[in-house]
C-alpha cells in the first residue's frame, strides 16, 4: 500500500491544528455523557477512574471489616462477633484488600496516569479495558452479595485445602471466593496487557527506553509479573471449584485419591508472593514520581532505578516457598528460598538509597504527598527488617502463623503500598479534578494514619513473639495479651480517623479546593502538560520527548506532533526501543460491547456455582456477545453515529486510496 | 499556539501494519504468555502428581478393563495429533495471503483451517476416552483430563474466531484491520499446534517412561 512518489509531493505538509481542527479533534474524542457513558465509555481516563473510587469503596469495606475485628479483639472473651462470623470477616478483609483493592487500585492510576504519562490519547484496546473494570466490579459484587446473603467465604485469603475443600467446606461459600478470583484476575490480567502494550508501541516520539518516567517502568515491571503471576491463582482456584462441585468432584486436592494439599500452597504462593510486588512496585513508582517533584530534581541514579525494578520483578517468583516454611519441604528447597527471600532486599534497598540520596542533596518542598514518601520509607524499612526474620527458616517456624506475621505484612503492605498510594492521591487529585486538596488535613491526615497504623501495628510484633495465634476470634485472659490488643485497637480507631479526614478532605476539595492549574508543583512529567483536568483527546499535538524528565530538559522550541487526522480517534505508533514513530493506529469509540460480554461472562461463571446447565447458555451467550462485538464497526457506534446524518462521511473524506477496491466499490 | 513552532510531520506513516510493528499483535503475544504459564503449570502439576502413585498410572482394578498399568491408547490421539499439526498448511496459506489481502485465496484457505479445526475439535472429544480413568476418579485422572480439555478450549477458541473471520470475509470486503487479524489468528493458532506437541507426549508417552 506504499503511496507513489507523485502522490507524496502532492500532499500538503501537515500544519499545526487551529481552531476548527481542535473542534473536530474534540468532537471526534468527545466521550457520550452519563447515564449513556456508564455502559459504553472506552476513554482510559474515564475507567482508570471508576477503578480507582470503586477500589477505594472496597478498601472502605475492608477498612469495616478490620475495624470490626479490632473490636472483637479488644479484650479477651468479648462476644462482639461469633467464631463463625469472625471467619467470614477475616476471610472478607484479606479478599478485598487483595482482589479488589490493591491490585485494582494501583492498576487504576496506572490505567489512567500510564497513557498520559508516555503522551499518548487512549490505551492500546480501549474496548477490552473497558471490559476489564466491568469484570472487576462483577466480582467485588458476587464476593458481597454473598457475604450479605450468609455466604461469605470463611476458609481465610489463601483458603488453604483441605479446610476450602468439599469435605470440610460444605455449601456455597468457598464456590463464591474461588469465582470472585476468575474475575478479578481476569481484570488484572487485562489491565496488565493494556499497560505493557500501550508503553511498548504508544510512546510519544523521543521516549526512548532510557527516557521512560521511573512510574512507567514501575507499571511495566508489574504487568509483566501479572502475566505471569495471575494465571497460577486461576488455574488453582478453578481446580478447587472442580473438586468442590458435585456433578464435576475431581481429586486435584483430595490425599485420598492421590490428590495432593500441599500443591494448593505452592500453586497459590506461586501467585501469592508475586503478588506482593504487583502491589508495592506500583507504590515505588509513586514514590520516585512524589520525590523528584518535592525534592526538585530526577531521582539519582535512574539505571540502577531501573535495574532494581526488573530484578525485583524476577526475584519476586522464587520466593514463594517461604510462605511454606511449616510444610514438609527438602532442606535444599528451604536453603534455595531463603537465599532468594534475603536477595531482594538487595535490589530494594539500592532503591531505597537511591531516594535517600535524591532528597539529601534537593530543596524539598514539603507538602502531604512527601509527607507520606517520607512515612513509606520509615514504615516500609521496618516491614523489611521483620522480613529478614520471616526468611530465615529456624526464626520462621518460630512465628509462623502469629501476630508477628500479621505485622510484618501490614509493615511491608500499609507501609509499602498504602502510604504511597495516598502521597499519590493526594499528588494526582489535581490532575483528576481540577483542584488542589487542603494542605492543613492533609498533614492532619498523614499524622493520624502514621501515628494509628504504628500503634496499631506494632505491638503485634511482641503480641506475635509471646505466642498468640493468627485467626482466632477470641482469647483467653490472664495471657499478657490485653493491654498490647487494647493498644492495637485503639490504634485502628486513630487510623479510622485518618481516612475519615481524608474522605472529607476529597469531598471538600473536589468542590471548593483551590484551582490547579496545568502543572500545580511544577512536576516534570508529561500528565502535567495539559490542563488538569484533561480533556477527553488529552494532548492536542502529541509531543516530541527531549530528555527523561520531558517537562525539566523542554526547550523553548520543542516540536511537536502534526498530521494525525483530527476527525479520528487516532493515535501514533511508534518503536519500541527509539520510539520513533511507524503508523498512525486508529483506535475504537464508545462501545456497549464491553458491557455486554461482561454480563454474558458474569452470567455464565456466577450461575455455574448453582448449576451445570450455566456451562451451555454462558459459553453460548458468551460467543455471542463476542462475535457481536467483532462484528460492529466500532467507528458506527454510540453517540457519534446518532448525531451523523450521513453515516458514510469517514470513507469519502479520509484518503481513499488506502482503501482497497472492494471497499470503494 | 504560534505557527512557527517545529513540527514533525507524521501524516505519511502507513496506517496499517503487520507483527510486531502492530498493537494487536502484541497483544495477542501476552495472551500467549498468559496460557503458556498455565499449561506450564498443569504440566508442573501433572508430575507433581506423580510422586503420590507408585505406579502411574494407577491401576484399573474396581472395574473392567482390569489393567495394572493403564496407559493411554494412542490411535486416536495420533491421528488427531496428525490433524493438528497438518491445520498449520492451511494457517499458513491463510497468513500469507491475507498480507496480500487476496480474498479469494483467504476465503478458501480459512474454510480449510475451520474443516481442520472442527475435526480437531470433535476427534478430542473422541480423544478423552483413549485416557483410560475417569477425571473423577483419581487425581491421575483429574490431570490428564485437565490437560486434554483446557487444550480444547484453546482449539474451540481457535476454531471460532476462524469461523469468525471466514463469515467476515465471505460477506463483507477484506480491509486492513481484518487482514491483520487473520495473522495474529494465524500466530494464535500456531501457538495451539505448538503446545499440543509438548501437552501430547506429557499425556500419551510419558506415562509409558514413569
Amino acid at each position: 500500500m506504499g503511496r507513489t512518489l507523485e502522490e507524496e509531493e502532492r500532499r500538503e505538509p501537515a500544519k499545526l491544528l487551529d481552531e476548527r481542527g481542535l473542534r473536530e479533534l474534540e468532537e471526534a474524542w468527545r466521550e457520550p455523557r452519563a447515564p449513556r457513558s456508564w455502559f459504553t465509555s472506552t476513554d482510559h481516563k474515564t475507567i482508570g477512574k471508576r477503578y480507582v473510587v470503586t477500589a477505594l469503596v472496597f478498601f472502605l469495606l475492608g477498612g469495616g471489616e478490620a475495624a470490626l475485628m479490632r473490636l472483637q479483639l479488644m479484650r479477651p472473651e468479648n462476644d462482639l462477633l461469633g467464631p463463625d462470623l469472625y471467619n467470614q470477616v477475616f476471610t472478607m478483609h484479606g479478599s478485598t484488600m487483595m482482589f479488589l483493592f490493591a491490585v485494582p487500585v494501583m492498576e487504576g492510576i496506572g490505567l489512567y496516569l500510564v497513557p498520559l504519562m508516555v503522551g499518548t490519547r487512549n490505551v492500546s484496546f480501549p474496548r477490552m479495558n473497558a471490559f476489564g473494570y466491568y469484570m472487576f466490579l462483577a466480582g467485588g459484587l458476587l464476593l458481597y452479595g454473598g457475604f450479605f446473603f450468609n455466604t461469605g467465604p470463611d476458609a481465610g485469603w489463601f483458603a488453604y485445602v483441605p479446610l476450602s475443600g468439599p469435605e470440610f467446606s460444605p455449601g456455597k461459600r468457598v464456590d463464591i471466593w474461588a469465582q470472585m478470583i476468575s474475575f478479578t484476575e481476569i481484570a488484572a490480567l487485562v489491565g496488565a496487557v493494556e499497560i505493557a502494550t500501550t508503553v511498548f508501541k504508544q510512546r510519544a516520539p523521543g521516549m526512548s527506553l532510557n527516557r521512560i518516567p521511573l512510574y512507567v517502568w514501575a507499571l511495566t515491571v508489574t504487568s509483566f509479573m501479572v502475566l505471569f503471576a495471575m494465571p497460577a491463582v486461576m488455574l488453582a482456584s478453578s481446580m478447587l471449584a472442580t473438586d468442590r462441585m458435585t456433578h464435576v468432584s475431581t481429586h486435584f486436592f483430595n490425599p485420598a485419591e492421590g490428590g495432593d494439599a500441599i500443591l494448593w500452597q505452592h500453586l497459590f504462593w506461586f501467585f501469592g508472593h508475586p503478588e506482593v510486588y504487583i502491589i508495592f512496585i506500583p507504590a515505588t513508582g509513586f514514590v520516585s514520581a512524589i520525590i523528584a517533584t518535592f525534592a526538585r530534581r530526577p531521582v539519582f541514579g535512574y539505571t540502577a532505578m531501573v535495574l532494581s525494578l526488573i530484578s525485583v520483578g524476577f526475584i519476586g517468583f522464587g520466593l514463594w516457598v517461604h510462605h511454606m516454611f511449616a510444610t514438609p519441604l527438602p532442606q535444599l528447597g528451604q536453603s534455595f528460598f531463603t537465599g532468594a527471600s534475603m536477595m531482594i532486599a538487595v535490589p530494594n534497598g539500592i532503591q531505597i538509597f537511591c531516594w535517600i540520596a535524591t532528597l539529601w542533596g534537593g530543596k524539598l518542598n514539603m507538602k502531604t504527598p512527601l509527607y507520606f514518601a517520607l512515612g513509606f520509607i520509615a514504615i516500609f524499612v521496618l516491614g523489611g527488617l521483620s522480613g529478614i526474620v520471616l526468611a530465615s527458616v529456624p526464626l520462621d517456624l518460630q512465628v509462623h502463623d502469629t501476630y508477628f506475621v500479621v505485622a510484618h505484612f501490614h509493615y511491608v503492605l500499609i507501609g509499602g503500598a498504602v502510604f504511597p498510594l495516598f502521597g499519590a492521591l493526594y499528588y494526582w487529585m489535581p490532575k483528576w479534578t481540577g483542584r488542589m486538596m487542603a494542605e492543613g488535613l492533609g498533614k492532619l491526615n498523614f499524622w493520624l494514619l502514621f501515628a494509628g497504623f504504628n500503634l496499631t501495628f506494632f505491638p503485634m510484633h511482641k503480641l506475635g513473639l509471646v505466642g498468640m495465634p493468627r485467626r482466632v476470634y477470641t482469647y483467653l485472659p490472664g495471657l499478657g495479651w490485653d493491654a498490647m490488643n487494647m493498644t492495637a485497637t485503639v490504634g485502628a480507631g486513630i487510623m479510622a480517623l485518618g481516612v475519615i479526614v481524608f474522605a472529607v478532605n476529597f469531598f471538600w476539595s473536589r468542590a471548593a479546593g483551590s484551582v490547579a492549574g496545568a502543572n500545580p508543583w511544577g512536576a516534570d512529567t508529561l500528565e502535567w502538560s495539559i490542563p488538569s483536568p484533561p480533556p477527553d483527546y488529552a494532548f492536542a499535538h502529541i509531543p516530541v520527548v527531549q530528555g527523561r524528565s520531558a517537562l525539566w530538559e523542554r526547550t523553548e522550541d520543542e516540536p511537536v506532533v502534526v498530521g494525525l487526522e483530527t476527525k479520528k480517534r487516532l493515535v501514533l505508533a511508534t518503536t519500541i526501543v527509539d520510539a520513533a514513530p511507524s503508523m498512525r493506529h486508529e483506535t475504537p469509540g464508545p462501545s456497549v460491547w464491553p458491557f455486554v460480554l461482561a454480563l454474558a461472562v458474569s452470567s455464565f461463571w456466577v450461575g455455574i456455582v448453582y448449576t451445570p446447565y450455566a456451562l451451555y447458555y454462558g459459553a453460548g451467550l458468551t460467543a455471542l456477545a463476542l462475535f457481536g462485538w467483532f462484528w460492529s464497526d466500532p467507528k458506527f457506534e454510540g453517540l457519534k453515529a446518532k448525531r451523523k446524518k450521513r453515516p458514510t462521511d469517514w470513507r469519502k473524506t479520509e484518503d481513499p486510496e488506502t482503501l482497497p477496491a472492494e471497499a470503494r466499490g | 499556539m504560534s505557527a512557527q513552532r517545529t513540527t514533525l510531520d507524521v501524516s505519511g506513516l502507513p496506517k496499517h501494519g503487520f507483527d510486531a510493528k502492530t498493537q494487536l499483535w502484541w497483544g495477542n503475544v501476552w495472551l500467549l504468555c498468559i496460557e503458556t504459564t498455565m499449561f506450564g503449570l498443569v504440566v508442573a502439576a501433572y508430575f507433581y502428581f506423580r510422586q503420590n502413585f507408585t505406579t502411574w498410572p494407577p491401576p484399573h482394578s474396581d472395574s473392567p478393563p482390569y489393567l495394572l498399568e493403564p496407559v493411554p491408547r494412542l490411535l486416536l490421539p495420533t491421528i488427531n495429533l496428525a490433524v493438528i499439526i497438518l491445520s498449520v498448511l492451511p494457517m499458513a496459506w491463510a497468513d500469507a495471503a491475507a498480507r496480500r489481502l487476496d480474498r479469494r485465496t483467504v476465503k478458501m484457505a480459512l474454510i480449510l483451517v475451520m474443516l481442520f479445526g472442527t475435526a480437531a475439535t470433535v476427534l478430542r472429544f473422541y480423544e478423552f476416552r483413549s485416557l483410560v480413568w475417569s477425571w473423577d476418579s483419581n487425581a491421575y485422572g483429574s490431570v490428564s483430563w485437565a490437560i486434554l480439555a483446557l487444550h480444547l478450549v484453546h482449539l474451540i477458541v481457535g476454531t471460532l474466531e476462524d469461523v469468525f473471520l471466514a463469515t467476515w470475509v465471505w460477506l463483507r470486503p477484506l480491509d486492513e484491520n481484518h487482514a491483520l487479524d487473520i495473522t495474529v489468528t494465524a500466530v494464535y493458532w500456531y501457538w495451539v499446534v505448538g503446545t499440543w506437541l509438548v501437552l501430547y507426549p506429557v499425556v500419551y508417552l510419558s506415562p509409558r517412561f514413569m
